[in-house]
């Protein structure tokens, strides 16, 4: 049984659609999803946790959303980029009005946790630093023994060194609770660091490259980066994503494809996979607007 | 809901909710428009819903284990029952005022006396209010300004519309004015119509607000 299966989510806005989003989560396993600005990333998770209205289904360890939806979110922890609610109350007032939703709240588990993060309840929200405020809200979601942590942008706005312990602390929860974890982000090094796999959106649309939720290690090794010293030796090959780069062009090209040994190849990262794919699909977007 | 309105209580409602509650002694002031009292009931709404969305409250009740439409209706309720306390409180201090001060002294040369009849206008007011401001509020819980101020400029119109009917009408001006002691059948039946038109407006109000919230994206 997966964690979360999202079938088919839609949502069309005048200016952007989210476009039948497909994918999963498997149990344990921490999944990111990436995508540029504006792509969708946040509108999928609203449409998961029903913040918006959108079409399609979502089911939570087997439960559909919307038939079991109080059961369901009893078992989700969502932690929407750090902790903007409430900025003039203290943690205590707010942990006070949260714990009583869940039946299964543990307040020994949250003062653990509270020690851990080193946090203050009789501080303000608004006292508190990103990185504090992004570990109040885990330990609210933690708390009552949610078994789904959703997250959207959790690391945006920390500096590297509390977006670290942020990965260290999730892997610890997924390693000790057994959590299944998906977060959005567009820091792919967070990612790297923790993700298993990676549902990759692009303009609305789960990017064909990776239809469902896809082994990260797979992704990287479906492509390779080469290197070349003209755009004319680069479409021969049918490079992906052509860009000039300082010294001539730069394209993927898909990892088992035989090319000549003039061409210069290296390991595709992340991030260049995301850059040239998403070159890639703009320009075909262009072509087709014309 | 019960935990809903709880949080509603600790975490959403305005200190000044509180603190307009005992404006319910303004009934004790000469000449006065009694029924103004009500419309600072219906500011403290606005500032609970500019509090709600400073705090960003509605997202974070939406992630909790609740149904939307829950949502509106919790935070009516919780308005109700603010309503309905300032309501209980007028009519008291009112009937203080009747209790203590000499009959002469409790003619009200700029509207209404403070009986049961203004508690029944007030009823009528903030029953006008509700159906105004929350479908409007819910439909887009960001925008604060405009179902207020529509709502505000209703309710001053109601209020005109009562004072008018204090200096031309006999049955406002006579029977349901002053003391409860006069004529206290009509007066009783004034408040009677005044609480049922509240009842009426405000159930209306809320399956309005939560038709209207199920729509809303966040």
């Amino acid at each position: 049984m997966n964690a979360l299966e999202v079938r088919e989510l839609t949502k069309v806005y005048p200016e952007f659609t989210l476009d039948k989003v497909s994918f999963f989560v498997k149990q344990g396993h921490i999944s990111g999803l990436i995508g540029r600005n504006g792509v969708g990333k946040s509108t999928t998770i609203k449409g998961i946790l029903r913040l918006i209205n959108a079409e399609g289904s979502v089911s939570v360890f087997g439960k559909d959303f919307l038939k079991e939806e109080m059961v369901v979110k009893q078992t989700i922890g969502y932690v929407g980029g750090g902790f903007r609610y409430y900025p003039m109350n203290t943690l205590a007032a707010i942990r006070k009005a949260y714990a009583p939703f869940y039946s299964t709240w543990n307040q020994s588990k949250y003062e653990k946790f509270l020690s851990q993060f080193e946090l203050i309840e009789s501080k303000k929200i608004k006292e508190l630093s990103e990185g504090m405020k992004v570990k109040f809200a885990l330990a609210l979601a933690l708390s009552h023994g949610a078994k789904l942590l959703i997250m959207d942008e959790p690391t945006s706005g920390l500096d590297p060194l509390s977006r670290e312990e942020f990965c260290d602390i999730i892997l610890q929860l997924v390693g000790e609770e057994g959590v299944s974890v998906l977060f959005s982000t567009h820091i792919t090094s967070d990612l790297m660091r923790i993700a298993d796999d990676i549902v990759y959106i692009s303009q609305g649309k789960i990017l064909a490259a990776c239809p469902l939720a896809c082994p990260l290690k797979e992704l990287l090794c479906k492509y390779k980066l080469a290197h070349f010293s003209s755009l004319a030796d680069a479409s021969a090959v049918n490079a992906i994503g052509v860009k000039a780069v300082k010294k001539g062009y730069e394209g993927l090209l898909p990892r088992d494809m035989q090319i000549s040994e003039s061409i210069a190849v290296t390991d595709a990262t992340i991030d260049n996979i995301i850059v040239h794919l998403e070159k890639e699909n703009e320009e075909k977007k262009h072509v087709k607007s014309n | 809901m019960l935990n809903l309105i709880k949080k509603e209580i600790a975490l959403c409602v305005h200190p000044t909710a509180f603190i307009f509650l005992f404006f319910a002694v303004l009934v004790f002031v000469p000449n006065y428009p009694y029924e103004v009292i009500f419309f600072f009931s219906c500011l403290s709404i606005f500032f609970c819903c500019m509090m709600t969305r400073e705090n960003g409250d509605i997202a974070f009740s939406c992630a909790l284990p609740v149904k939307k439409e829950h949502i509106p209706f919790a935070k009516m309720l919780v308005v109700f029952g603010l309503q309905c306390i300032i309501l209980l409180l007028v009519g008291v201090i009112a009937a203080i005022k009747g209790a203590v001060l000499p009959a002469e002294q409790y003619v009200n040369q700029a509207g209404i006396s403070a009986n049961l009849v203004l508690v029944g206008n007030g009823a009528i007011l903030l029953g006008t209010f509700n159906l105004i401001f929350f479908p409007c509020y819910f439909k887009k819980p960001d925008k604060i300004g405009v179902p207020f101020v529509i709502g505000a400029i209703v309710v001053f119109f109601v209020i005109v519309v009562f004072i008018v009917l204090r200096w031309v009408t006999p049955l406002y001006s006579t029977t349901l004015n002053g003391l409860n002691s006069e004529n206290t059948g009509a007066k009783s039946v004034a408040l009677a119509i005044g609480i049922v038109i509240y009842a009426v407006l405000s159930a209306v109000s809320c399956k309005l607000s939560i038709k209207n919230f199920q729509r809303v994206d966040l």
